[in-house]
């Protein structure tokens, strides 16, 4: 309300503005113009078009290496995606596994990432003083690390011999215990692979911070008068938590449910570094997927097939946070 | 007096809850760092004892001397490589952003809406959508293991941009036109009168523009393919998979990549937290 009103003012005020402003604005408006255009219409494009050729850097071809070598191909890379037989090609396979395995990450990430953050950021909040700044600052940390590093350690916590999760299981049973939590694909709970749910903690631990900073700085927003008004009614923490604490968190809540699925969609670096895939491509995930067939197959055209879908599925789902992001707005 | 010792005891009963369960939860979340700390001070030996020990029997400095002395680790180098990318990235998006948050903000001009429209569309359009064009504009460019073929490419941030004008609308056109009145040229007044007023902005996006730069991996994984280009995430994975028995050496190593930047992020938290919880931004 209050940037439309402005935009009016300053359309008003620079109506007749001077040579000088039009050159100020030239000069600066059409480089900005001419990057964006061959930085990123032109990719966006040549993205889309690579998805109707069976494209490979390895063949040449005539503009942009397209046709000859790299033929045209049309709708035929969306069409093999349909096709679920058992005999689908090796690439169409790994595409299925690749969504499943994504939409499962995703699926369990979120929740347990709110599960976890929404009553950290409440428990933290309701400490004082220094300490709530170094509670705060301690579970935050991972989050500054780069994610390679945290896939490292977290791979030696899952180490068969060497690992610091077999010597704790090893120390409470008394027992040696060996188990190859990334690399056994026989590991299964409630048909989950085990090794996805070690890539799981691996991620929460890292990606928690974003979420639990953003909740703590929404319950700061609460007024003290409502938390005060529930107490002298009488309330206890738990009926707080959930009846006054929640509800008032509600919209915070659903935005970062929807930025943690973004980015849980396009997982890529703790996967890599952790499993590359396996065991048996049960962390399989799209972007990984994406990344071998485009620059180690070198199959870019059905890479950027696949591209486009994922695409398309991050994309509703952003379409839902701005929805969101508008209506949050106006309260 | 009973009144005293009632609210005490409130007092104590509010919050010994939460330490209850703060303080377990914060050694689990520090443990990795821990372990990751203290295994890079053991002996190839003890690391390979079943079971594994916790804390070091046998304390070594040696697997950092080894790491540091690697003719194929030259660490500098890499952190050099980080360093290049990560500044001139940061210093790239705040000055693009910064000027065309306020162009966008203050300024009227033909195709504005557009031009604006297209900015926040670029904002939905993930990294790996552009990432096999990308890497196909930069072969042709010959920028294939060049620094450069990944500061080309990061000029512009259009959320840097969203955000700059949102900012700006804030700066009084009162002060611009008294500029104006007073014969400032246009970039003068950028530069002298919105830039100043940006600051705590251009601090926090700053950070925050250099952590995620610093931390990247699939992008200069695919652009940086030669050894000595490469930067500290990607030369880390590589280190990692050359020593796959001597994990003491990884972890020593992981250690002088992660520790020294991740204490620099630990000074600055305050503005990187406020860059999450203003703009809800994600790496």
């Amino acid at each position: 309300m209050t940037a439309r009103s402005q935009d009016k003012n300053s359309g008003r005020f620079f109506r007749g503005r001077n040579a000088a402003e039009k050159r100020f604005l030239a000069g600066t408006i059409s480089p900005l113009v001419l990057y964006l255009a061959f930085w990123t219409i032109f990719p966006l494009l040549w993205g889309i078009t690579l998805a109707f050729f069976d494209y490979s850097p390895r063949q040449t071809g005539g503009f942009l290496g397209f046709g000859e070598g790299n033929p045209f191909v049309g709708l035929q890379h969306f069409e093999n995606m349909l096709n679920f037989s058992a005999d689908a090609p090796l690439e169409v396979q790994q595409f299925h596994i690749g969504i499943r395995v994504t939409l499962l990450f995703a699926a369990l990430v979120v929740p347990l990432n709110l599960l976890i953050t929404v009553p950290l950021a409440f428990l933290i909040e309701s400490v004082n003083g220094k300490a709530k700044g170094i509670f705060r600052t301690i579970f935050f940390l991972p989050v500054l690390a780069p994610s390679v590093g945290v896939a490292i350690m977290w791979g030696f916590i899952f180490h068969p011999q060497r690992g610091l999760l077999n010597a704790i299981i090893g120390q409470f049973t008394g027992r040696l215990v060996g188990t190859a939590w990334l690399r056994d694909s026989s590991l299964t709970v409630w048909g989950i692979p085990v090794a996805l749910f070690a890539i799981i903690i691996a991620y929460l631990w890292q990606d928690m911070g974003y979420n639990l900073v953003i909740f703590i700085a929404a319950l700061q927003g609460i007024p003290q008068s409502i938390k005060d008004a529930a107490r002298i009614d009488g309330a206890n923490w738990l009926q707080m938590f959930v009846r006054i604490i929640i509800p008032l968190l509600m919209p915070t809540i659903l935005l970062a449910a929807i930025l943690t699925m973004i980015s849980a969609f396009q997982v890529f670096d703790i996967v890599q570094v952790m499993t590359e895939g396996g065991p048996d491509d049960q962390t399989q995930v799209l972007l990984l997927n994406i990344y071998s067939y485009a620059f180690r197959y070198q199959k870019m055209g059905w890479a950027a097939a696949v591209s486009i879908v994922m695409f398309l599925v991050v994309l509703s789902i952003s379409f839902v946070q701005t929805r969101l992001l508008r209506s949050e707005w106006e309260y | 007096m009973p009144a005293s010792t009632v609210s005490q005891k409130r007092v104590k009963l509010r919050i010994n809850p939460a330490y209850f369960i703060l303080i377990p939860a914060s050694l689990i979340a520090l443990l990795p760092f821990i372990w990751m700390i203290l295994s890079s001070f053991k002996t190839l030996k003890e690391i390979r004892q079943i079971p594994p020990t916790f804390v070091p029997q046998e304390f070594t400095l040696d697997n950092y001397k080894k790491v540091l002395d690697d003719p194929d680790l030259p660490l500098g180098i890499f952190y050099r490589n980080s360093a290049i990318i990560a500044i001139a990235n940061v210093i790239q998006v705040l000055f693009t952003s910064s000027l065309f948050g306020y162009i966008f903000a203050k300024f009227e001009f033909k195709g504005k809406k557009v031009l604006f429209w297209f900015v926040l569309a670029l904002m939905m359009i993930p990294h790996q959508m552009t990432m096999i064009p990308g890497y196909l504009i930069l072969a042709k460019l010959g920028l294939i293991n060049k620094l450069v073929g990944l500061i080309i490419p990061a000029a512009i941030d259009a959320f840097g941009i969203f955000l700059f004008r949102q900012f700006a609308l804030s700066i009084p056109n009162e002060l611009l036109d008294a500029a104006r009145v007073d014969g400032a040229g246009e970039f003068y007044i950028y530069r002298r009168i919105v830039l100043p007023q940006l600051g705590p902005a251009l601090a926090t996006f700053g950070m925050l523009t250099f952590m995620f730069n610093w931390n990247a991996y699939l992008w200069p994984l695919i652009v940086l393919t030669e050894k000595n280009v490469r930067t500290l995430p990607i030369i880390l994975t590589w280190f990692s998979n050359q020593q796959v028995d001597k994990t003491n050496l990884t972890m020593a190593a992981s250690v002088l990549v992660i520790l020294p930047v991740l204490l620099v992020f630990l000074l600055v938290q305050k503005w990187i937290v406020e860059g999450i919880t203003l703009s809800g931004l994600k790496g």
